[in-house]
């Protein structure tokens, strides 16, 4: 599986590299070498998650034959094709769906759905309660950069108040979703939120969702320098990347302190602060369990009256 | 048939005090195509073109093809300049000059090339990130070396464009159209004017600086080669200031290693950086602390002032493109390195 890829890593690294490890912790063994570079823009902060997740990923895994990344349609979607995992490139908006029932047929996996905030909140919108509702064993990285960057920067429903992008030419009039508390509200069991500002933090928030039992959400705050920072004038991807430092209250040591919202002005196209860290966690049994699905994860709660009552269903 | 069809007779009159540009033959019409990637500035020069010809009271139409341009696509635009223009496109074999920001797109569009046109191209290559993967190999090899197609100009424009370039790194245009200046004869002020309207304000003295070099270069180049661009130029024939060797044109370009290590130094963090994957966002140049690295003219990042690094590992994790990477040494093999 990695033997392509070893030789590739050796070139670069050989000679001088001998004792030494890297400090990002990052191996890339785990890269489809032959896609590399990726396709994504200058200073995209799709990129820095991407990393991020391959220094957990080399920490946590041997080798990713037993992880699936199921994503959708979109920039952030685009960066599974970069991880050599199993993985599925879906319909727009229907990867929680194809996630589902890959989980169900195959519960032994690990299942990562990574999706941005078009796919994941406005095409797929309805996808993303139902799963979270559902309470599948699978974990949602939704990466947003607050615009659809793809398809050459319309407004999404993450867009801020004020904000201009090429479908609010005056500003956007409508107010964006929080996407972590609509989570949450439609029964996510783990909620969190990062940055791409933030790398250690996303690695050990991903590390996390990873671990958690059910449905576990992670919004990563991310930047889109050529669209969003572009016509908002917020500068270049180290500009946009240091701006995201507006943050620094909302970190904590437990990463979950909740600080409170500024209110945004319309006219005035500024990124909201928004909490980090974790936002909300709970038990609850997950889908297959519900269904009797041998094989997964459990998640220690109480429920097998639910397992019975679908056997009596069943005759 | 020449300039004096211009109705402001002040100009006429700047013209003739421009020393010996006033006396060439001023061209009429003419077709040009101008090629290379996104961000090159094509539209732009093609712009400055149509404007020069529009202040020379000359009819101009412009259509160019773009799109998907940011990620390293094609750009193309066709400029037709004459007393009266009807049709906006170019047929093959029609373009009196190909202006080439790019050695490939140029060469690509020469079938577009009048015989006896002459085509300014610049050396330098932007592979598109499609074909990235066969850099990682070094397995592309670089046409020049096989000499040049007849017609063809080689610009090597930073190195022409000399200060400018330091200054400005998107300013091949302006150095190609110096050199077009010369063969299209329009006033000298004309294109200075249409540079100063066209480009953004702080970008102009560097533009004109540019322009100047560029028509200089190609007036020394007609001169030491009899003027005729062709077959009969090799690689090594392509002139460079006094000053800029081809070795250390290549040191710094292209032609560099993919890989640049520090010498292991016992216990120093050591800097790895993936020339082919870095797209020059700048963001490790703006997060390190110690102010280690830099961009060098082709916008790839390299570590300059590596002895200050510390190994905190900022521009390794927040570079989108993997391209940076931090290696310190590991306890056990500490002692062993250096001492």
């Amino acid at each position: 599986m990695s033997t392509v890829m070893d030789t590739d890593t050796d070139t670069a690294v050989d000679g001088a590299a001998g004792g030494s490890v890297a400090i990002t912790g990052r191996e890339k063994r785990l890269l489809r070498h032959a896609m590399m570079p990726h396709m994504l823009c200058p200073g995209c902060g799709h990129g820095i998650v991407l990393d991020a997740m391959l220094s957990v990923l080399s920490e946590r895994y041997e080798n990713l034959d037993n992880v699936a990344f199921v994503a959708g349609i979109g920039c952030s979607s685009r960066i599974i094709g970069y991880i050599d995992a199993c993985t599925l490139h879906t319909a727009h908006g229907r990867p929680l769906s194809f996630a589902t029932g890959l989980k169900l047929a195959r519960p032994d996996l690990t299942v990562v759905v990574i999706t941005g905030d078009g796919d994941g909140l406005s095409i797929g919108g309805n996808h993303l309660i139902h799963a979270a509702r559902r309470n599948v064993d699978l974990t949602c990285v939704l990466l947003n950069n607050e615009i659809y960057g793809m398809t050459g920067g319309q407004a999404a429903p993450t867009t801020v108040l004020g904000a201009y992008t090429s479908t609010t030419p005056l500003g956007n009039t409508q107010h964006p979703f929080d996407a972590a508390e609509l989570a949450k509200a439609a029964g996510a069991t783990f909620v969190a939120r990062s940055q791409s500002y933030r790398p250690q933090v996303f690695g050990e928030l991903f590390s996390q969702a990873l671990d958690h039992v059910g449905f576990s959400f992670l919004e990563v705050m991310s930047d889109c320098t050529e669209y969003f920072g572009r016509i908002n004038r917020f500068g270049e991807g180290a500009d946009m990347l240091m701006g995201q430092a507006r943050y620094e209250p909302s970190i904590d040591a437990d990463l979950a302190r909740i600080p409170t919202v500024e209110p945004v002005t319309i006219k005035q196209p500024v990124r909201p602060v928004l909490p980090i860290g974790v936002l909300h966690r709970s038990s609850r049994l997950t889908l297959e369990e519900t269904l009797g699905i041998e094989g997964g994860r459990s998640s220690g709660v109480a429920g097998g009256k639910v397992d019975d009552a679908v056997q009596r269903m069943n005759g | 048939m020449t300039v004096k069809t211009i109705d402001q007779p002040g100009k006429l009159v700047e013209q003739a005090g421009d020393s010996k540009e006033a006396n060439e033959p001023a061209v009429s019409q003419g077709n040009l195509v101008l090629a290379g990637v996104g961000g090159q500035g094509i539209i732009m020069a093609s712009n400055i073109i149509s404007l020069a010809c529009l202040e020379s009271g000359l009819d101009v139409k412009k259509s160019e093809v773009h799109g998907m341009s940011q990620r390293g696509g094609t750009v193309v635009s066709h400029v037709r300049f004459g007393h009266e223009v009807h049709s906006v496109m170019l047929e093959p074999k029609q373009a009196e000059w190909i202006i080439g920001l790019e050695w490939e797109e140029g060469l690509r569009f020469l079938e577009y090339l009048k015989p006896g046109g002459v085509a300014f191209m610049s050396t330098e290559r932007r592979i598109p990130p499609t074909a990235f993967a066969d850099r990682l190999g070094g397995k592309i090899d670089y046409a020049l070396g096989a000499g040049v197609p007849r017609g063809v100009v080689p610009v090597d424009t930073y190195a022409v464009a000399g200060e400018a370039a330091a200054e400005r790194p998107v300013i091949a245009q302006t150095v190609l159209l110096g050199a077009l200046s010369v063969d299209m004869g329009l006033s000298q002020e004309t294109w200075r004017e249409a540079i100063a309207a066209t480009v953004p304000p702080k970008a102009v003295q560097a533009n004109l600086i540019a322009f100047e070099n560029g028509r200089a270069w190609y007036e020394r180049w007609k001169k030491t080669t009899g003027s005729k661009p062709g077959s009969s130029i090799k690689a090594n024939d392509i002139q460079r200031p006094e000053g800029v060797s081809p070795g250390a044109f290549r040191a710094g370009g292209f032609n560099g290693p993919d890989v640049s290590v520090k010498d292991w130094r016992g216990g120093m963090p050591r800097i790895e950086v993936l020339r082919d994957w870095c797209k020059g966002c700048n963001i490790c140049v703006i997060v390190c602390p110690e102010r280690v690295l830099s961009l060098d003219r082709f916008d790839i990042v390299v570590a300059s002032e590596p002895d200050r690094c510390t190994a905190c590992g900022l521009c390794a994790r927040l570079c989108p493109d993997m391209a940076i990477e931090i290696w310190v040494d590991t306890p056990a093999h500490a002692g062993t390195g250096g001492e």
